[in-house]
């Protein structure tokens, strides 16, 4: 298997943030992955990702989705294994 | 909310004829039905359930009846055009424009782009530290995040709907100037020592590179924004609009005159203080509003609570605790409280 992989959803924990960690956390369910889902609420990490519209995504460290929620499809070509 | 809904069938993007050439057809149908909804509704009322005509059951359902239709289907055409303008938009973009700008013609454009970009409230802390770390001024920021939750398409869609076009343009009009004014006067202020210290230490990372969208990808915002704001507003709207069509058919005229008339000075600053602690949408309200005020409320106290309602909510507020100090929190809603009386007056005297 590859190398630790991660897929962070950021958001202060509104409605629309829970939806995206709930794509995020179907898709990896689902597809059964072998990657971390963290679900990340800290103000420092969305601006160490320069998030300013929440909820966001980022995978491997890197800043993916910004302001909106994710369509499951959305998620697995994010992810590489469409 | 738990356990796991069955996933959404992804929207397929198509750019073939026939899809734009059956949302054309649709669009047309939708506004036949709409330029027939009076005769509809008074068909519904009198033919169908044969109700005495005037009767005060009669009226409240021929109310009913036509209000439903009418601001679903003006709500979901404005809300589909505003997301997709939206798509044009970012708080990345705004920001961009937005750093380094002088006072005042900084403010008037960070309004403007409050309306045009996406927010959501629980955004707020984030995009004010992306906007002043990033040497955007503290008064354009505030600018910014007023206008954002203070000026929205759902009730500039009721009120145009419910009291015409020249209201809904002076409350565009007027949440602008305020969104303006009160920026100016917070940035005048100089209160940059009362924005919590760690925040001017924050090093914001770079972001997300912004590609171009097609128009196809637009479209599908616009049909996503549909999908979350008529969703969630759409059942708001419609109990709204029956507790409207109970009091416009069974509450006297000129009850309400007496203690919301325009006559009563204290009408307004009461109306504003009740907004704060509430936290809903212009949706469930304004629809009441508009009843209440066939019987005698004015208007410019009746838009004072609405505006109050949505742009000094307490929520955010203790959002905004996190990087704004009680004093800065206290101007801010000292400003925008005052900005938003000048107004209920404004529209009491004129109107």
């Amino acid at each position: 298997m590859s190398a630790h992989r991660k897929i962070e959803v950021l958001g202060p924990g509104c409605s629309r943030c829970k939806e995206a960690l709930r794509v995020v956390q179907h898709v990896v369910d689902q597809g059964r992955l072998d990657i971390e889902v963290i679900k990340d609420e800290s103000i420092e990490r969305m601006m160490a990702l320069g998030l300013m519209a929440t909820p966001g995504v980022a995978i491997d460290g890197k800043l993916v989705v910004s302001g909106r929620i994710p369509k499951a499809e959305e998620v697995r070509t994010l992810l590489g294994i469409a | 909310m738990t356990g796991l809904a069955p996933a959404v069938p992804d929207t397929v993007i198509e750019s073939g004829r026939f899809r734009w050439l059956a949302a054309a057809g649709a669009v047309v149908a939708l506004a036949l039905v709409y330029s027939q909804l009076q005769h509809i509704a008074s068909f519904v009322t009198y033919d169908l359930l044969r109700l005495e005509t005037g009767s005060r059951l009669a009226l409240a359902i021929e109310f009913f009846v036509y209000e439903v239709p009418k601001v679903l289907l003006l709500l979901t055409g404005v809300v589909f055009a505003v997301g997709v303008l939206r798509s044009f938009f970012s708080p990345a973009r705004a920001r961009h424009l937005l750093a380094g700008r002088r006072e005042f013609s900084g403010n008037m454009l960070a309004a403007v782009f409050g309306i045009a970009t996406p927010f959501c409230s629980c955004s707020a802390v984030p995009l004010f530290i992306g906007f002043v770390t990033a040497g955007v001024p503290l008064g354009v920021t505030f600018s910014f995040l007023i206008s954002a939750p203070m000026v929205n398409e759902v009730a500039l869609v009721l009120l145009f709907g419910l009291f015409g076009w020249k209201v809904a343009a002076l409350y565009l009009g007027t949440g602008l100037a305020i969104a303006i004014a009160a920026g100016w006067v917070i940035g005048r202020l100089r209160l940059e020592a009362h924005v919590e210290p760690w925040v001017w230490k924050i090093q914001s990372g770079e972001g997300m590179p912004e590609g171009a969208k097609s128009w196809a990808e637009r479209v599908v915002e616009g049909r996503a924004s549909v999908r979350e704001i008529v969703g969630k507003v759409w059942l708001y709207v419609v109990i709204g609009i029956a507790v409207g069509a109970g009091i416009h058919g069974y509450v006297p005229t000129g009850l309400l005159a007496s203690f919301m008339g325009r006559d009563v000075w204290w009408a307004v600053p009461v109306a504003v203080l009740l907004g704060v602690p509430m936290y809903s949408n212009a949706a469930g309200i304004l629809p009441i509003v508009q009843a209440l005020l066939g019987k005698g409320a004015a208007l410019g106290t009746a838009l004072a609570f609405m505006m109050s309602v949505i742009a000094l909510s307490l929520p955010e507020m203790i959002i905004l605790r996190k990087v704004l100090r009680p004093r800065l929190i206290a101007t801010f809603v000292l400003v925008v409280a005052t900005g938003i009386l000048i107004v209920g007056y404004l529209f009491n005297a004129v109107l």
